[in-house]
């Protein structure tokens, strides 16, 4: 009886699980939830806060306000200028890193991660000590007689130019390098047997093939770059801020919510956007192996 | 140009751009153990004053202890929620796969400053400021896309078919998991988890937002100190920071080649 019982209870019992959703729903349900309470809840609220606090009182001053236009002005010449010199220096890199293997490469990825590992901050203050006036790059200028008095390169958009590129490069020379690892490199070997020259097989078959990485590097870059803090409040000069100061100094010195969470909103809908076209073209799906299973 | 020259010219960028990157990290260390007052390079003499300076003072210790905390939490709660995740991930079908790992990857590229003021609006009502605990929380969430991608990229290249030959020979297949494929994708997990913690180590913005005064890790005491340079200090916390960051990458590298060394 009873194992007549548990006959008919056990197909029931499995089915739940088997149903074909289940078990992925609920390995992601755990992940999705923390997710959803901690990030995009809060950033929720932040929108609904920039308009509900004093209607839309907050955006008719960022869209007119020159303050604003400046500010984003600056942040997108800084990070377009950033991401196009992070890209030309990354290319190399990645090309030997593709060409080269073992201890060359492994060399040149040590070199490439240790940066990686050492913190923002840290980075952009080796910079000030660098770039100042008593700094190592005056000195050697002054040295070999290249100047005479020290040159200003600190506070200025060159300074955080130098170090923003630094900062970038490492994730740049990686994704650069994943990219130009799928290329089928046999195909520039069949140019080279048909009597294309070095540089002809790099520039006719090499270098269209790494294009798509190039752009999916330069997004992903560009996107990160609009957000920098750090680097531009330690290098840069106060009349060419960045948009993350600025709202760094409404919520903290103004106490300014309304105004900062208006601004993080553009800001969020901005980078949210590239992002989305990001996904649509360099399908994050690849990570898992595409959609199959 | 004939193709020796060109090799040249290449190699001679790539060494320029390589210095570039090393440069900065090479006076940073150098300077940590200079014997001066100030912040020249190259150091007057060499001594470790600057280190005793730090282990002497009881608020860079506490801020170094502040950081452990908060890391160690945020991994551990990246790692417990983000290994499912990449279970499901790899090895399911599931609808509008790419959105959902849009959105947990999507902490990476949303703008620190944004994520720190809306965290900050959201933990006041919740009474989560000033708590070590609700800091762990946020940098869990930005801690996670490591966890979930190494996680997934060792499960992908694991071989399926061990944990199939244990159920077969009548393990639950829950155990199976445990006992057999766990212990196979355990290096992908570990560097995941440690990479989350660095992430929370080196996170500046949410903590100086959430902490607020009190409490702080290693990086808002860097911080402020790099606004008011003025000795070596600076130079010689943030070398302890980078003498970590190079024996966990060493000791990661070393997992992976044990691992490797293992799976062959």
């Amino acid at each position: 009886m009873t194992a007549l019982a548990e006959y008919a209870a056990a197909p029931a019992r499995r089915s739940i699980l088997a149903r074909p959703h289940v078990i992925p729903a609920l390995l992601l349900l755990p992940c999705l939830a923390w997710i959803a309470f901690f990030f995009l809840v809060p950033l929720g609220l932040m929108c609904w806060r920039s308009f509900a606090a004093g209607g839309l009182q907050d955006y008719p001053a960022l869209f007119s306000s020159p303050l604003y236009a400046k500010v984003m002005l600056t942040t997108v010449k800084a990070a377009i200028l950033a991401t196009a010199l992070a890209l030309l220096l990354a290319y190399p890199v990645a090309y030997v890193l593709t060409m080269s293997s073992g201890l060359r490469r492994g060399l040149i990825l040590a070199l490439v991660f240790i940066p990686y590992w050492v913190d923002i901050i840290v980075r952009s203050f080796s910079w000030l000590i660098m770039l100042g006036d008593h700094g190592l790059i005056n000195k050697l200028l002054i040295d070999l007689g290249i100047v005479r008095a020290p040159l200003e390169l600190l506070y200025n958009a060159f300074s955080v130019l130098v170090a923003m590129v630094q900062i970038l490069l490492p994730l740049t020379i990686v994704i650069l390098f994943g990219a130009m690892l799928r290329i089928d490199r046999t195909l520039v070997a069949a140019a080279k047997i048909h009597g294309a020259s070095g540089w002809q097989a790099f520039r006719t078959v090499f270098f269209p093939l790494s294009l798509p990485g190039v752009y999916g590097a330069g997004l992903l870059v560009f996107v990160l770059s609009l957000g920098f803090y750090v680097t531009p409040a330690l290098l840069g000069s106060p009349r060419q801020t960045m948009i993350a100061q600025t709202i760094m100094v409404e919520a903290s010195d103004l106490l300014d919510w309304g105004q900062a969470s208006a601004a993080g909103f553009v800001l969020l809908v901005i980078t949210t956007t590239i992002a989305a076209i990001y996904n649509r073209y360099f399908s994050l799906d690849r990570l898992w192996g595409g959609s199959e299973p | 140009m004939s193709a020796a020259a060109s090799r040249i010219a290449l190699g001679t960028a790539v060494t320029a751009i390589l210095l570039y990157l090393i440069f900065p990290v090479v006076v940073v260390l150098a300077i940590s153990f200079s014997s001066g007052n100030f912040l020249t390079f190259p150091p007057p003499g060499l001594s470790l004053r600057w280190y005793h300076a730090i282990t002497g003072d009881p608020e860079w210790v506490s801020a170094f202890l502040v950081t452990l905390k908060v890391g160690s939490l945020a991994a551990l709660l990246a790692t417990i929620l983000g290994v499912p995740a990449a279970f499901a991930l790899v090895r399911h079908v599931i609808p509008a796969k790419s959105l959902l790992s849009a959105l947990i990857l999507c902490a990476l590229v949303t703008p620190p400053i944004v994520t720190a003021i809306s965290t900050y609006l959201f933990f006041v009502p919740l009474g989560l400021n000033n708590s070590l605990v609700g800091l762990a929380c946020a940098h869990a969430v930005s801690g996670m896309p490591f966890v979930v991608i190494n996680t997934g990229a060792s499960l992908r290249s694991a071989d399926r078919n061990l944990e199939r030959a244990a159920i077969i020979h009548g393990a639950p297949p829950l155990w199976a998991i445990v006992r057999i494929t766990l212990p196979i994708i355990a290096p992908g997990i570990v560097i995941g988890a440690i990479l989350a913690f660095v992430h929370s180590a080196h996170e500046l913005l949410i903590a100086i937002f959430v902490l607020g005064g009190v409490g702080k890790p290693v990086a808002v005491k860097i911080w402020s100190g790099v606004q008011a340079t003025s000795d070596p200090t600076i130079a010689a916390a943030s070398a302890i920071l980078i003498g970590l960051a190079i024996l966990t990458l060493a000791s990661v590298t070393t997992a992976q080649w044990l691992a490797r060394r293992r799976s062959q």
